[in-house]
């Protein structure tokens, strides 16, 4: 089947096509971040579903961290279920250095990603030699054991025990940044000022909109690292690996040296994942990082698409939204009002994750890309001086449906994907 | 001597409880080689059912307990078929994945249930002591437990070794396609599998939760399936009595060997047990009693 639309990397259409759409996502991320400054709601079915930055960027810190799985769980096939471990260890280590010694936030990462990257490593040595199901539950473990080891008597002054650890922020936009001028602008659109709020924008949806940007930014960093480091030669052994390990290390991969490299990497951007997390929060406590967290992860990594880059950000958003959102939903036409007051979120995710692996075990991502497939395809130009084979004319019809499926196999190379999983 | 007697027998009465979730994990691992991760959700809901039928609908508490294991096996004989069947059973993540999904929604469904506050379980064994040794007391629960472990893992052996079921399973563990092609019906004996195991899983929880000391609550079990994890490892996660055997020693390292080691804090048991669970693996994959894995490639 060939799609409605068919495009060589590099003619008019396709650069056309990609500058508006990246321009008209950047533009919509940039009117959401505005609109939602302040704590916004949407109303349904009597339901206040709130759509706000802090939570966004609570979806951020959950997409970085998503991101690192899907390197190690998503390229290198390694089942490691503990993230919320490293997430966590980001978190306090990134409150340590601010709330104790008054480091700024974007320089706390030069202590999380290098300790996070060797704590990673190390754990990373043991898993040469335990695989598959049994990597699974010793990461699992470790996830588990994370609260009572941030609770430890010995740790407490640093930690903050049970109660947490306070941090405040110190992520206050430059004077510079003529913030209330652009909300301004928006204010005084005719008939869609009035999404924007009136008047200039308060200290804190200032310090909002400000650290959604930093952010958003830091994510683009992350998730442009790992796309280079998919691609590059790394990338390619790692993938190996997942394929088969025995045929990886006969074609010359050195297994060691790579799985550690994948596990540090993973750990490292939980980490940086975690700094975002009490960035925006102001509070690191144990119970925020227990398995259940960990879980989540892979609910995100899966819900998203496990081996893609665009799945962390899909991932991400769903397991920072569908919890709020259920808990917030009190009453559900057809629900009677008492089964919406426990777990339900929970629930949802659950179940969302069962049914995925059912019916859409490449997640959300994998289904955009094949609705998106039946429209529109961007193949790689071939190189100068390469002769494409296109059948005549008069040839058979069934032979011209072959080469297109040949053209339409080669995949299409977004910024934000790489190759299909298979 | 008195304190080391009374921490011995906690931690028989805590090993035999992990024991017995081991044994349920041992079970489903000997049939598919997959590790349920939500085994002790499932006993969990079944301890819940127990509960209700016990305190709801008046019956005696080891009626309850066996129309509980009944309920567990039929659910978990319907969750196998439905969940875990279509998927490859030599690919890992799909199942792990499903078995994750498992432990979600089946602690959320039971808090949507039953809600978050934890409630009394009914006695299961006599009260008071058998054996008082100084200030050391056996009280009959750790007494109980024990004997429930040991008849409970005779009774599991004695059904896989002489019924043509039991013998169906271990042709089916033992390879899947010999047993296919000498006419077993591998669907079903796996099923019978999950089913056994999720009776046993639910014994299990019950016995954990009717010592007086605990409550029955949604997350109770949470933390019981790693040190139950850690058992079935250290007995090789394919043999029964080494699920026993294991269970006994993380009970024991957990209330022995962490109270008088000065530097382990209390509150690292269960990191004590991955430690285990993790030089286990390291060092002795196939732990003490499981049959070393030959793999082809």
């Amino acid at each position: 089947m060939s799609a409605r639309f068919i495009w060589s990397a590099n003619s008019r259409e396709a650069r056309t096509y990609k500058i508006v759409g990246w321009t008209l996502f950047v533009i919509a991320l940039v009117l959401f971040t505005f609109a939602y400054a302040d704590t916004a709601q949407i109303e349904i079915f009597g339901n206040g579903y709130a759509l706000s930055l802090p939570r966004a960027s609570k979806a951020i810190a959950f997409m970085i961290a998503i991101l690192g799985l899907q390197v190690v769980v998503g390229y290198t096939g390694q089942l490691v279920l503990g993230q919320s471990f490293f997430f966590g260890t980001g978190a306090y280590l990134g409150a340590y250095m601010v709330a104790d010694h008054n480091w700024p936030w974007v320089l706390s990462l030069l202590v999380v990603v290098p300790v996070c990257f060797i704590i990673g490593a190390i754990f990373g040595l043991p898993a040469l030699r335990i695989k598959g199901l049994y990597l699974a539950l010793v990461t699992l473990g470790l996830a588990a054991t994370f609260p009572s080891i941030v609770q430890l008597d010995a740790l407490d002054e640093y930690t903050g025990g049970a109660s947490g650890k306070t941090v405040s922020s110190d992520l206050v936009p430059p004077s510079w940044l003529p913030l209330d001028g652009i909300s301004s602008i928006f204010q005084n659109i005719p008939f869609f000022g009035q999404y924007f709020g009136e008047g200039d924008l308060s200290s804190s949806e200032s310090e909002r909109i400000w650290k959604f940007f930093l952010f958003t930014v830091l994510l683009a960093i992350c998730i442009w690292l790992v796309s280079n480091l998919i691609k590059s030669r790394s990338g390619r052994a790692l993938r190996a690996i997942r394929d088969n390990e025995t045929s990886a290390a006969v074609s010359g991969v050195n297994l060691a040296k790579d799985k550690t490299l994948s596990f540090g990497l993973a750990s490292a951007l939980g980490g940086v994942g975690g700094v975002v997390y009490v960035a925006e929060l102001g509070i690191a406590s144990p119970l925020d990082f227990t398995q259940l967290l960990a879980i989540n992860f892979i609910v995100g990594l899966v819900v998203g698409g496990v081996g893609t880059l665009s799945g962390a950000v899909v991932g991400g958003i769903v397991i920072a939204f569908i919890p709020d959102w259920s808990a917030s939903t009190e009453s559900f036409p057809g629900i009677p009002e008492r089964w919406l007051q426990g777990p339900t979120g929970v629930f949802i995710l659950g179940a969302l994750l069962i049914l995925l692996t059912f019916v859409l075990p490449g997640g959300v991502v994998a289904g955009m890309r094949r609705i998106k497939g039946r429209i529109l395809q961007i193949v790689p130009q071939p190189p100068k001086g390469a002769r494409v084979p296109t059948p005549p004319d008069g040839a058979d019809a069934e032979l011209r449906h072959e080469a297109d499926e040949i053209t339409a196999g080669v995949a299409a190379n977004d910024p934000l994907t790489d190759e299909p999983k298979d | 001597m008195d304190l080391f007697l009374a921490r011995l027998f906690d931690g028989l009465s805590n090993g035999s409880t992990y024991a017995l979730i081991a044994l349920a994990l041992v079970i489903i691992y000997k049939a598919t080689t997959l590790i349920n991760f939500a085994q002790g959700e499932m006993a969990m809901f079944g301890a819940f059912v127990v509960l209700v039928l016990a305190t709801e609908q008046g019956l005696p508490i080891w009626v309850a307990v066996i129309l509980g294991m009944v309920f567990s096996a039929v659910a978990a004989a319907g969750i196998e078929r439905v969940l875990i069947r279509p998927f490859d059973p030599y690919d890992h993540l799909p199942l792990v994945i499903v078995t994750l999904g498992l432990f979600l929604s089946i602690t959320a469904l039971a808090g949507i249930i039953w809600r978050f506050d934890p409630r009394a379980f009914p006695r299961m064994y006599p009260a008071g002591t058998a054996l008082t040794i100084g200030n050391a007391t056996l009280t009959w629960y750790t007494v109980g437990v024990v004997a429930t472990v040991l008849i409970v893992a005779g009774l599991v052996t004695l059904l896989l070794n002489t019924t043509k079921i039991g013998l169906a399973f271990r042709a089916v563990s033992s390879n899947i396609e010999s047993s296919e092609l000498a006419g077993i019906r591998v669907g079903p004996t796996l099923q019978f599998g999950w089913a056994l195991a999720a009776a046993v899983g639910t014994l299990g929880a019950c016995v954990f939760v009717a010592d007086p000391i605990r409550q029955l609550e949604p997350s109770v079990m949470v933390r019981v399936l790693i040190f139950a994890a850690s058992a079935a490892a250290i007995g090789g996660l394919d043999s029964l009595w080494g699920a026993v055997i294991g269970g006994l020693v993380i009970g024991m390292v957990q209330s022995i060997i962490v109270p008088y080691v000065g530097f382990i804090p209390n509150e690292m048991s269960l990191a004590t047990a991955v430690i285990v669970l993790m030089l286990v693996l390291l060092f002795r994959p196939s732990g003490l009693f499981g049959t070393a894995r030959v793999e082809r490639v």
